[in-house]
């Protein structure tokens, strides 16, 4: 969401209201967006709730959502649901991060691998991890097992690919300098291919949240009966879609929320890589 | 900006045509030398997936089939009638959810990154959608639109308009200005100014979120046969693992990665053809 409070650089001469926006600050771009949220929501709850244009059963009005919510909280399933999903994310993306790393390592470094693993892993990464989810039910059973699979695939790929790719634009040049300097192999890994590699890393790991997100609610709402998905099929087979756009809000929630703590965690490991943002 | 543009144009396809400066050096026959390496390596996977479920038993044949019965379950399935029907049904909806959200998506894109008053007012929402997981609304929309083709179109549409979006968005933000403003030197002004010099800069980002929508579209109208309605190969999938048929099951995962894989590389072809000055090296900047 950065790129929303840079300053594009054509725009700053530019008059009327875009001139206003593009003169403001971050914080007071962030304010702007907020407000237009609020009145966004307010729109929805006046049209659907009060006037009652559309269907409340299709679009549940924000208030009514939040009632869901509390439904949810109410019955007691939804920190049940809740826990298992995160815990599935959890697991599913660390063991995928350790997948990822050693693979990723090995496919940017040494060129047999990458030509012989790396086709391999470029088709699987195109196929959709939709795909296996029958087949992980059948073998792990209607648990936790195929969401962690789903998980797993779905966030191994990026995360691999895209660190094989930044440690091959490493400069040539920096190589080159740092054999000149008599640099050992440890010494070169450790201090240019990982250090050059850290943005594509992030980016990968970032994509990889958003994938691994993607790859469990797929696995919970195709026949889990756990999970955050199951508590969205469960509530709409019931029609009571209030639960179900909560429950949705609180996947959003945690999708941004998982993503955010990717680039926090980026900023503390890797600060020359900070963001450039103009203000 | 440029933070941003890396991570969106590559989500799914992201960085695989890095030129490899280290490697360039191979020739032709170096290139032939991986191609019989990879067979070879695909051989040997087959051949210890074989030894492992069927000689020495590691795993039931019921759970994993070797591939000496996927084989045959592959050719089997390929022969039906009623495998094409589903081909054909799910092939439908994708294209036609994907052409909806080309055209929509195209356009909103184009609008947003152009007029710097819906950027700032309607991006940020293009943004959070975006970064939602859709395939959460799966049953919401089923619920909705019933089991027939419209939830199955609507789902590809949802998934696969706001990376064409987005990415035509970025696309038309990173416009060179002094194109722009050559352009507009030489009379070029509203109509002609955008089919001259915006859509032309824009071509090869759209192209990048079309080929990552198609392939997220994929995803939705497979998801979409799984949750409801008779047609489809999701559907098929879906029938063959209930029946505990898995050769079967892996068979139709096969002929998915394939359909996938051809789709990606069409579109691939797409951009090459028409955008051939476009240097992906630009879009993979990350962080």
């Amino acid at each position: 969401m950065s790129s929303l409070f840079a300053v594009q650089a054509g725009s700053r001469g530019s008059k009327g209201l875009a001139g206003f926006i593009a003169g403001l600050s971050p914080r007071g771009r962030a304010l702007l967006i907020a407000a237009e949220i609020v009145i966004l929501l307010v729109i929805w709850q006046v049209l659907v709730g009060s006037l009652e244009l559309v269907n409340a059963v299709f679009f549940p009005p924000p208030l009514d959502v939040v009632d869901g919510l509390g439904d949810l909280i109410a019955a007691g399933t939804l920190g049940q649901a809740a826990a298992s999903s995160a815990q599935s994310w959890l697991t599913g993306y660390g063991m995928a991060v350790l997948i990822a790393v050693p693979l990723g390592l090995l496919m940017g470094t040494s060129v047999p691998v990458d030509r012989v693993f790396g086709p391999i892993a470029w088709t699987l990464y195109a196929a959709p991890a939709v795909a296996y989810a029958p087949l992980t039910k059948a073998w792990f059973g209607f648990g936790a097992g195929p969401v962690v699979f789903l998980v797993v695939i779905s966030a191994v790929f990026p995360i691999m690919l895209n660190l094989a790719a930044g440690i091959r634009t490493t400069s040539p040049s920096l190589l080159r300098a740092a054999r000149v300097y008599g640099a050992s192999r440890g010494e070169i890994y450790r201090k240019i291919l990982l250090p050059s590699t850290v943005p594509f890393l992030f980016a990968g790991l970032r994509q990889g949240a958003v994938l691994a997100t993607i790859g469990m609610v797929v696995a919970e709402i195709t026949g889990s009966t756990v999970g955050m998905g199951a508590v969205i099929i469960r509530s709409a087979n019931t029609y009571n879609t209030d639960q179900s756009f909560a429950a949705i809000a609180l996947i959003v929630l945690w999708s941004i929320s998982m993503t955010q703590i990717v680039s926090l965690v980026e900023r503390i490991v890797a600060p020359w890589n900070r963001k450039k943002v103009s203000s | 900006m440029e933070s941003k543009e890396g991570e969106l144009v590559s989500p799914t396809m992201p960085v695989r045509a890095v030129t490899q400066s280290r490697f360039r050096t191979k020739r032709r026959d170096g290139e032939a030398r991986w191609k019989l390496l990879l067979l070879g390596v695909i051989g040997v996977i087959l051949l210890v997936w074989e030894a492992v479920v069927t000689w020495l038993e590691l795993i039931p044949a019921v759970f994993l089939p070797p591939p000496s019965a996927v084989g045959p379950a592959f050719v089997e399935l390929v022969l039906r009638d009623d495998f094409w029907s589903a081909f054909a049904y799910s092939l439908q909806n994708l294209a036609i959810g994907v052409v909806f959200a080309v055209v929509v998506g195209v356009v909103v894109g184009l609008a947003v990154g152009w007029f710097p008053v819906l950027r700032f007012t309607v991006a940020p929402f293009l943004w959070l959608f975006y970064s939602t997981p859709k395939v959460a609304l799966a049953p919401l929309i089923i619920l909705i639109l019933g089991l027939g083709n419209e939830s199955k179109i609507a789902l590809v549409f949802l998934l696969a308009v706001f990376p064409i979006l987005l990415n035509t968005m970025e696309g038309a933000l990173t416009v060179n200005r002094s194109l722009v403003n050559a352009g507009r030197v030489f009379g070029a002004n509203g109509v002609s100014l955008g089919v001259k010099v915006l859509i032309p800069g824009t071509l090869p980002f759209s192209l990048i979120g079309i080929q990552r929508g198609a392939a997220l579209g994929f995803t939705g109208a497979v998801l979409g046969e799984f949750l409801g309605g008779a047609g489809g190969l999701g559907h098929l999938l879906e029938r063959a693992t209930f029946d505990f048929k898995m050769d079967e099951a892996i068979a139709i995962v096969i002929v998915m990665v394939i359909i996938a894989n051809l789709t990606l590389t069409l579109i691939g072809i797409l951009r090459r053809r028409f955008a051939p000055w476009y240097d992906d090296k630009t879009t993979v900047s990350a962080g």
